[in-house]
C-alpha cells in the first residue's frame, strides 16, 4: 500500500518515494541473496545455489527455446525478472512491507520496458519483414493487430498489478471487517497462503508472457 | 496506487540496474558452474567407459592365461605321469631279472653242492667197500659166509644211505 504522503518531485515529475523505497529494499534483498547463492560456488550445490540454479536454468532453458541463437542475451532479463517478481510480490505480505509490484508504475515499466524492446528489436533485427507482419494476412488485420499490441503491455501490468493489490488489500480489510483479532486468525492465514500461492503464479505468468511477447520480435525465422 | 507518474520511469531505471547487477552476480557465476558441471560430468562418464573397458580387456587377459596355465599344467602332470609309470615299469623289469638270477644263481650253488655231496658219497662208498672187500678177505671163509657178509654190509650201506641218492 502507498502512502500518499511520501511524495517528492524531480524534473518536474513526481515520485513515489514509498514504492521507490520498497523496490530498493527488495532490490538489496535480490542482489544480497544472488551473491550469498554464488559467493562460494560448488561442484555440488547448496541449498540457495540450489534454487538459483533451479531458476536459472529453467528460464535460460525456455527463454532457448522460444527465442533460439539470441535467447543468452535476454536470459539474464528474464531471470532478474522472475526472481524480483517472486521477491517484490512476496514482499508485501511482510507486515509494515508493500510490493513494489503493487503499484501500477512498476508494473506497467517493466512491461513497457519489455514491449518497447520487441518493437524496437524486432525492427532492428528483422527490418521491414517485422513492420510487414502487422498487415498480414491483409492490410485491414492492422487494426485487430494494433489492439492487440496496444493492448500487451495493459494486460500484461495490470494482470500482476490486480492480483497484488487484491491480495494486500485483503490483508488490510480483513481486520477491520472482522469483529476481533481471534476471528482473524484463520481467515488471515488462509489467505495470507492463497497470496504467497498467487505471488508465485503471478511472478511465473508475468515472465513467461514477457519471453513469449519477447520471442515474436527477437526470435528466430521459422520458415 | 494507480495514479502514474515519474515512479514509472524510475523503476524501469531500476530493473535495468537490477538487470546488470544480478547478471553480474547471478547468471554468469550459476552458467558457468553449471556448464563446469556439465563438463565434469561428461569427463567422468567418458572416464569411466574407458576404465571398464580396460578392466574387461585386463579380465579377458588373465582369464586367457590361466587357461593357459591350466593347460600347460595338464601337460605338466601328464608327462611326469608318463615317466614315472616308466620308470616303474622298468624298476619291475629290473628286479624281476635280478631275482630270476639270483634263483638261478641259487639253483646252480645246490646243484654243485649236491654234486660235490654225491661225490663224496661215493668216495666214502669206495672206501668202504674197500675196507669190507679187505676184511673179507682177511676173514678168508667159505662162499656162504662170504656172501652173507656182503649182504650183511650192502643192507647196512641201505639203512644209512642219503636222501634219493643213487649210490
Amino acid at each position: 500500500m502507498a502512502e500518499n504522503a511520501a511524495h517528492f518531485m524531480l524534473f518536474g515529475l513526481s515520485f513515489d518515494l514509498h514504492i521507490l523505497e520498497m523496490t530498493w529494499m527488495v532490490m538489496a534483498v535480490t542482489v544480497v541473496l544472488s551473491i550469498m547463492a554464488t559467493h562460494n560456488l560448488r561442484m555440488v550445490p547448496g541449498k540457495l545455489q540450489n534454487i538459483f540454479e533451479m531458476i536459472i536454468s529453467s528460464i535460460d532453458s525456455q527463454v532457448n527455446a522460444s527465442i533460439g541463437t539470441r535467447g543468452p542475451l535476454f536470459a539474464p532479463m528474464f531471470v532478474t525478472m522472475l526472481i524480483f517478481m517472486l521477491i517484490g510480490n512476496l514482499w508485501g505480505l511482510i507486515p509494515g512491507l508493500s510490493s513494489p509490484t503493487s503499484s501500477l508504475n512498476t508494473d506497467l515499466g517493466i512491461a513497457l520496458l519489455v514491449i518497447v524492446m520487441l518493437h524496437a528489436l524486432g525492427i532492428y533485427y528483422k527490418g521491414g519483414s517485422y513492420i510487414k507482419h502487422f498487415f498480414e494476412p491483409f492490410a485491414p488485420f492492422v487494426i485487430i493487430k494494433a489492439v492487440e499490441e496496444f493492448s500487451k503491455p495493459i494486460t500484461l501490468s495490470f494482470r500482476l498489478f490486480g492480483n497484488i493489490v487484491a491480495g494486500e488489500l485483503i490483508i488490510h480489510i480483513l481486520p477491520k471487517m472482522l469483529p476481533n483479532i481471534i476471528c482473524e486468525v484463520i481467515p488471515g492465514v488462509i489467505w495470507l497462503g492463497f497470496s504467497v500461492f498467487v505471488s508465485v503464479i503471478q511472478a511465473l505468468i508475468f515472465t513467461m508472457l514477457s519471453i513469449s511477447y519477447l520471442s515474436e520480435g527477437v526470435g528466430d525465422v521459422e520458415d | 496506487m494507480i495514479n502514474i507518474d515519474g515512479t514509472l520511469l524510475a523503476q524501469i531505471v531500476n530493473f535495468i540496474i537490477l538487470v546488470i547487477l544480478l547478471k553480474k552476480f547471478a547468471y554468469k557465476p550459476i552458467m558457468k558452474i553449471l556448464k563446469d558441471r556439465e563438463l565434469k560430468i561428461s569427463e567422468r562418464l567418458n572416464s569411466a567407459e574407458k576404465d571398464e573397458q580396460a578392466a574387461k580387456k585386463t579380465l579377458e587377459e588373465y582369464q586367457k592365461q590361466l587357461a593357459d596355465a591350466r593347460v600347460q599344467a595338464q601337460e605338466i602332470v601328464d608327462k611326469a605321469m608318463k615317466q614315472a609309470q616308466k620308470e616303474h615299469d622298468l624298476s619291475i623289469e629290473q628286479t624281476k631279472r635280478e631275482i630270476e638270477q639270483m634263483r638261478k644263481t641259487a639253483k646252480e650253488d645246490i646243484e654243485r653242492e649236491r654234486e660235490r655231496a654225491a661225490q663224496h658219497l661215493k668216495d666214502e662208498v669206495v672206501l668202504l667197500s674197500m675196507q669190507a672187500a679187505s676184511k673179507v678177505i682177511a676173514a678168508n671163509l667159505d662162499s656162504d659166509a662170504n656172501e652173507k657178509l656182503i649182504n650183511e654190509f650192502v643192507e647196512k650201506l641201505d639203512k644209512s644211505k642219503l636222501g634219493d641218492l643213487s649210490c
